[in-house]
């Protein structure tokens, strides 16, 4: 027997059989080097029919690591959905889109700082992303100051578009306030009169579970009690096992891996047998259900996207939008999940700003410096107010970018986990999420 | 009035979530102890020998052969990992190898959000089925996973009072250069013991998975209280980290009686500054006579 293999006789006609010497070593490493390089020289097939036109930078803040990089690379699926079909029909204004990412790690310092990056550096034309609330609302100032156009393609923190709201902020799809004014009414008529809400102990969470406070006392309800969970806690037994008394329902505010552990230990100690499991849709997500398995059975949740092709949702703008997110999620995670609410407020986020861009003429820093924020505010004057149609670029159903305080109000589903699957029980026009305006800008 | 009940519950509660923790933190004082690494990437070989669970898991079906081919596959990555990684710095300022688990850290991190994608991942439990305890239905998996992580805590026990090679452990722990005189191949129990201290991890990692969505970030909040519990049993100390483990979680569920769970973890940072300022050996290192 031979004792290398190279001296087998069926190694004879491999072109690695033989010695390897320097220069063949140099060889192989310039042919491959150079094949490499050609690959990236091509540009991608749409690239060619924009010629020499400069493209439009939008800067992607996601969490695309850390203890969020689960939701963040969903998230950029959307954008990238997006971008990509914009580039394949002809750009924006003949000029193509080009995504400049920044991972923020899941950390707020980091988000600002990156979100500093991305406009002084990188130069992006407007921002789009976020994810965490925490982040979103660090970030916000950072846009603000460099006059730069953020749509916010995630946070759901209420006071981001109230309290905090800012000129330069849009968030084109629900929160807190108006879920709770579509939920509420099933949550109180439907399942149970006394709840017991858990969530997640951070800005959205904390928003959230006082809009639902104040909704489900509205309709006749009565919250009996809150038990905030810090973001990341692995175990969570030790704030389940606390949640005493006498209630109808269990309402939790959570969202990712916090949400599986959550459900499946509030399951293990009995929790969600006792009482009716409800929650934010982000509980259930279609990302979660394989995690969570019959554990999730049941519940029932409140969501701007489902993903179920019966009607309403069964247009051929959804089915196309559900097929090529599909594809890309495929190659984001082997287990092929279906596409989820992150996946489409980003992808209808940056068609909020195709739109807005074609409307104003907005050319961006390709304007000059200086005449970048009399840009920006063309970009804000055609966005506000706008009303967009259920088709290809907003599968999800009409909307309303309302003026007062940039926030979106679309059509809300009710929905529960049957056989591991949503099934989509009520649908909410967008006309009965609608609340009162709570911003005033501040001045310029 | 002493609500018996929470009290009932919370020290069960307890003594659970502290088998828990003692198995994460046994590998992690044993590698520590023997090696002088403070391991910063102890959470993701949890995180790992996890996911490396759910794939055996997907394969046999079966939870039992899951958690043992978990271990082995573990045992070796954690062997090549100290091989290739560790022992080129041993000798070296403490920083360096620091620095180098917490790269590692990244490294598995970001090998499992490539390899698994983001989705979390399911293992199911081998035992379904409660019990009632007072208020609540407390799962009897949660009672296996305490009591498999005293055998193996035990098993480990054992192995290094009467093994031949849990002697050379000792030995090299008591004095690695006179350990070496005395023709005990000093490297290969360094790659030993870390290979055993990722099995323990990759183990806790396994058994702990069914109770929550297996995902890339699972290991964080265990490697803090791992190295709580770790300082305040004593750098190194095997049987005070196990000690340790049961005695920090018995507290923080005694507290949240009275207080918020999230407001009882400070019960342990609070164990963790007095053992620094009063007993730095650690809470359960006998004193030098």
């Amino acid at each position: 027997m031979a004792e290398r293999w190279q001296s087998e006789p069926w190694t004879k006609d491999m072109w690695w059989s033989g010695k390897t010497t320097r220069r063949r070593f140099l060889g192989l490493s310039a042919t491959a080097a150079g094949a490499l390089g050609a690959t990236m020289l091509v540009p991608a097939p749409w690239r060619e029919a924009f010629g020499q036109a400069k493209p439009y930078k939008i800067g992607v803040l996601q969490p695309l690591t850390g203890a969020a990089a689960a939701g963040g690379k969903t998230a950029l699926v959307g954008s990238q959905l997006a971008a990509d079909r914009i580039n394949k029909s002809g750009g924006i204004n003949g000029r193509p889109i080009e995504l400049v990412i920044a991972d923020y790690e899941s950390k707020p310092d980091v988000g600002r700082r990156k979100a500093e990056k991305l406009v002084v550096e990188d130069k992006v034309d407007v921002g789009e992303g976020g994810y965490l609330s925490n982040v979103c609302l660090a970030c916000m100032p950072v846009f603000e100051e460099q006059e730069t156009v953020f749509m916010i393609g995630v946070c759901l923190d209420t006071t981001i578009t109230t309290s905090k709201c800012s000129r330069y902020v849009f968030r084109p799809f629900d929160y807190a306030p108006s879920q709770a004014v579509a939920f509420a009414p099933y949550l109180v008529k439907k399942l149970g009169k006394k709840w017991h809400i858990v969530y997640l102990d951070y800005a959205w969470g904390q928003s959230t579970r006082d809009a639902y406070v104040e909704q489900i006392k509205k309709q006749g309800g009565d919250v009996v009690g809150t038990t905030g969970i810090p973001l990341g806690t692995a175990d969570m037994t030790a704030f389940i096992s606390k949640i005493t008394g006498s209630f109808d329902g269990l309402f939790a505010i959570m969202f990712g891996a916090n949400a599986v552990t959550f459900t499946n230990q509030a399951y293990d100690l009995g929790l969600t047998k006792k009482a009716k499991y409800a929650g934010d849709g982000a509980v259930a997500e279609s990302t979660h259900l394989t995690a969570l398995g019959q554990k999730v059975e049941g519940f029932t949740g409140v969501n701007r996207y489902i993903p179920v092709l019966t009607k309403p949702l069964d247009t051929p703008y959804h089915k196309k939008f559900f097929e090529e997110s599909k594809i890309l999620l495929k190659q984001m995670d082997p287990s092929g999940p279906d596409p989820d609410r992150y996946v489409q407020s980003n992808f209808e986020a940056m068609n909020f700003l195709k739109l807005g861009i074609q409307k104003s003429g907005f050319k961006g820093r390709a304007a000059g410096d200086a005449e970048f924020k009399k840009e920006s505010l063309k970009l804000i004057e055609a966005l506000e107010g706008m009303e967009v149609k259920e088709g290809d670029d907003f599968p999800q159903g009409d909307k309303t970018l309302r003026r007062e305080d940039h926030q979106a109000f679309l059509r809300q589903f009710i929905f529960d986990i049957h056989n591991n699957k949503h099934r989509l029980l009520e649908v909410i026009p967008r006309e009965k999420t609608v609340v009162a305006p709570a911003c005033t800008f501040p001045k310029a | 009035m002493i609500p018996f009940d929470q009290i009932f519950v919370q020290i069960v509660n307890g003594l659970v979530n502290g088998m828990i923790l003692a198995l994460v933190a046994s590998g992690l004082t044993l590698i520590f102890g023997i090696m002088d690494i403070v391991n910063f990437a102890h959470g993701d070989l949890f995180m790992l020998g996890a996911y490396i669970g759910t794939t055996a898991f997907l394969t046999t079906g079966s939870f039992w052969i899951a958690l043992v081919a978990s271990v082995v596959v573990m045992a070796v990555l954690g062997a090549a990992l100290q091989v290739t990684a560790l022992r080129p710095l041993l000798g070296r300022d403490p920083l360096t190898t620091i620095l180098a688990t917490f790269g590692l850290s990244l490294v598995i991190q970001n090998y499992a959000l490539w390899q698994y994608g983001p989705v979390p991942r399911k293992i199911l439990e081998p035992v379904s089925g409660h019990f009632r305890l007072f208020y609540v239905e407390y799962p009897w998996y949660r009672i296996v996973i305490a009591l498999m992580s005293a055998a193996i805590i035990g098993a480990l026990y054992l192995f290094m009072k009467y093994g031949k090679h849990g002697i050379w452990i000792r030995a090299t722990t008591q004095d690695r250069v006179m350990a070496a005189a005395m023709g005990i191949p000093v490297p290969w129990v360094h790659t030993v013991v870390f290979a055993i201290g990722a099995a323990m991890a990759a183990a806790s990692g396994v058994l702990f998975g069914p109770t929550v969505g297996i995902n890339h970030a699972m290991g964080f909040d265990f490697t803090l209280r791992a190295f709580v519990v770790v300082v305040v049993g004593g750098m190194g100390n095997l049987g005070g980290s196990i000690l340790a483990s049961i005695f920090i979680s018995l507290l923080e569920s005694l507290a949240t009686i009275w207080v918020s769970p999230a407001q009882a973890v400070i019960v342990s940072f609070v164990a963790l500054i007095l053992t620094l300022l009063i007993r730095p050996t650690g809470l359960f290192v006998p004193t030098p006579k």
